[in-house]
């Protein structure tokens, strides 16, 4: 699996906020740094945005040797729809596009028309199918937690392309038309929010083709853009959807699909509280879970510069003084994409995990709780692992010891002074 | 019980205790998960011991939710220390429903309960009496 988040173990001074952040408990403290486990990382990017020492950063990439020395004979930028959110109130769109091609690029692909589309997909998909709810795919960290957490919520999952992978679709097939260039001579590139969308594109869960080459974390260019757009230069426009750029806030694809009776719900601690009510059967009365990772949807992203609350504000205020312009070439061509299903994807198979024995089970769980019973039941994060819990099942797997708790071992002392 | 049974995990359930509803069942889902079932059962003992422990909390003057573990299969026993449930026939009607107002408000109470313990159980018993009810969910693995 190719990983998106790095960790400076020197910045690392142990301090249990990731740990117990991190909704899929794959992070321990080892030797006194903080360890993550691939095998069950989902990419929220909520150690990232925890981290009061900032010892978790995006994976660098080199995307400004790629940008200039690459051999690509066009380059594709493709904004993602809480982009123009991250600049100040009332800035210019056509500003912070025309900043975008001065970094290099040829092109910019706007990802609110595929966003737009996308929000047409799932709606005829809910209108075509009975599952209630269907659970949104757009936001791969949370696709990544049904799969970790909630197995038996796959068959809910609506399994359209998110708008990043459409965008990219898109761009580069008008390119091709346009420029006639081959596939390899595009390069396609997304100035991403999330951390998440970059596994997305080198290991995506479903079956398909990501089209986009090169993830770029926003954070990493918003100096370089920010410098640009002061500058001011306006030139050529392409307006974006308004209904698409909905999407960048949480609701926002709920509202641009034109559903009427959705959930909306963000921030990893709450979906986990609508998916456990999934799971007990209580929303089938309910089409659309719309779940995004970060507080309020896209514009709380990771990568992101300004503060979600804020970012909300800047796009609700473009949603609200933009004049609707934007012109969606692909739009007339919508059914005939939707029929020939390149808006749907399937999940990759999932490895057999071989016969369950009940008894086998049920002798490893005592086996844990007997460990467990020897703990002080804080949860205090010291031993290393986020709850007493995890800790008596790391020291049956062998990955911890019982004095790695700090409680037992102040009582041993104590017993030995005594 | 027969001679595959090995284990039983057992919840108290308060009635009226809107605050710890659910928890129970919850930490029976948790506790499946942990061990490793199979997706589509975790989905079967959600539903089922969910309705179960919030029938208690509704109807029953309080009772408990015990979890028994076989080798081949998982049975979910609900089993409250009453009213009763008057006619059971008609309770197992899809609709049917004899929560208060002041439940239905809470979002509870839609009368699917029971028929949704029946539908996602592969062998379901009810005896009821005014000095309680006792219901059997069983889910084969």
């Amino acid at each position: 699996m190719n990983f998106s988040i790095m960790f400076d173990k020197d910045k690392c001074k142990c301090c249990t906020n990731c740990i117990k952040r991190c909704p899929t408990q794959a992070i321990r403290l080892v030797d006194g740094k903080a360890f993550i486990n691939n095998d069950k990382c989902i990419h929220c990017g909520e150690c990232i945005k925890v981290c009061p020492y900032n010892a978790y950063t995006p994976e660098p990439i080199e995307w400004y040797e790629e940008m200039h020395f690459s051999s690509y004979k066009h380059k594709i930028a493709i904004s993602s729809t809480p982009l123009y959110g991250q600049f100040p109130k009332g800035t210019d769109i056509c500003k912070v596009q025309n900043s975008i091609l001065k970094l290099g690029f040829d092109s910019v692909y706007d990802a609110s028309w595929a966003a737009e589309m996308v929000g047409m997909a799932i709606k005829r998909k809910i209108n075509e199918e009975k599952i209630r709810p269907f659970i949104s795919t757009n936001c791969p960290a949370v696709v990544r937690l049904i799969k970790n957490r909630y197995p038996s919520l796959m068959d809910h999952l609506i399994l359209i392309k998110e708008p990043m992978v459409i965008a990219a679709m898109l761009a580069r097939e008008k390119a091709k038309k346009k420029l006639d260039l081959k596939d390899d001579e595009i390069g396609v590139f997304y100035l991403s929010p999330c951390p998440a969308k970059l596994l997305a594109v080198t290991d995506p869960v479903g079956d398909y083709k990501p089209y986009v080459d090169w993830v770029i974390p926003l954070n990493t260019i918003y100096g370089e853009l920010y410098r640009e757009l002061v500058k001011g230069d306006n030139g050529l426009c392409s307006h974006p959807s308004l209904n698409g750029t909905k999407w960048a806030v949480s609701g926002g694809q709920s509202e641009s699909a034109g559903l009427t009776n959705y959930i909306a719900v963000n921030g990893m601690e709450n979906i986990i509280q609508i998916l456990d009510e999934v799971e007990n059967g209580n929303l089938t009365n309910v089409d659309y879970v719309e779940t995004l990772a970060c507080v309020q949807g896209c514009v709380g992203g990771t990568f992101n510069v300004i503060n979600p609350f804020i970012a909300q504000s800047n796009i609700n205020y473009i949603l609200g003084n933009t004049k609707d312009e934007s012109i969606i070439e692909e739009l007339d061509e919508f059914d005939e994409m939707y029929e020939s299903g390149v808006f749907k994807f399937s999940l990759k198979p999932e490895e057999n995990q071989g016969k369950f024995n009940m008894k086998e089970a049920i002798i490893k769980r005592e086996k844990i709780k007997e460990i467990y019973d020897k703990l002080p039941g804080l949860d205090c994060g010291s031993c290393g692992a986020p709850t007493c819990y995890a800790h008596a099942e790391d020291i049956y797997n062998n990955e911890s010891t019982l004095y790695n708790c700090v409680v037992l071992r102040a009582n041993k002392i104590t017993e030995e002074g005594r | 019980m027969t001679e595959s049974f090995l284990k039983r995990y057992s919840f108290d359930i308060v009635a009226n205790d809107f605050i710890a509803a659910g928890k129970g069942s919850s930490t029976i889902k948790n506790l499946l998960k942990s061990m490793g079932i199979e997706a589509n059962l975790i989905r079967k003992i959600a539903i089922t011991s969910y309705e179960a422990e919030i029938n208690i909390v509704i109807h029953s003057y309080g009772g408990q939710l015990h979890c028994d573990l076989y080798e081949d299969k998982i049975v979910i026993v609900s089993q409250d220390t009453g009213p009763g449930i008057k006619d059971v026939e008609l309770a197992l009607t899809e609709g049917y429903s004899t929560a208060t107002e002041s439940v239905r408000e809470l979002g509870f109470g839609a009368g699917m309960g029971l028929p949704n313990m029946m539908k996602y159980s592969d062998d379901f018993e009810i005896t009821s009496s005014s000095d309680g009810t006792v219901i059997k969910i069983t889910i084969l693995l």
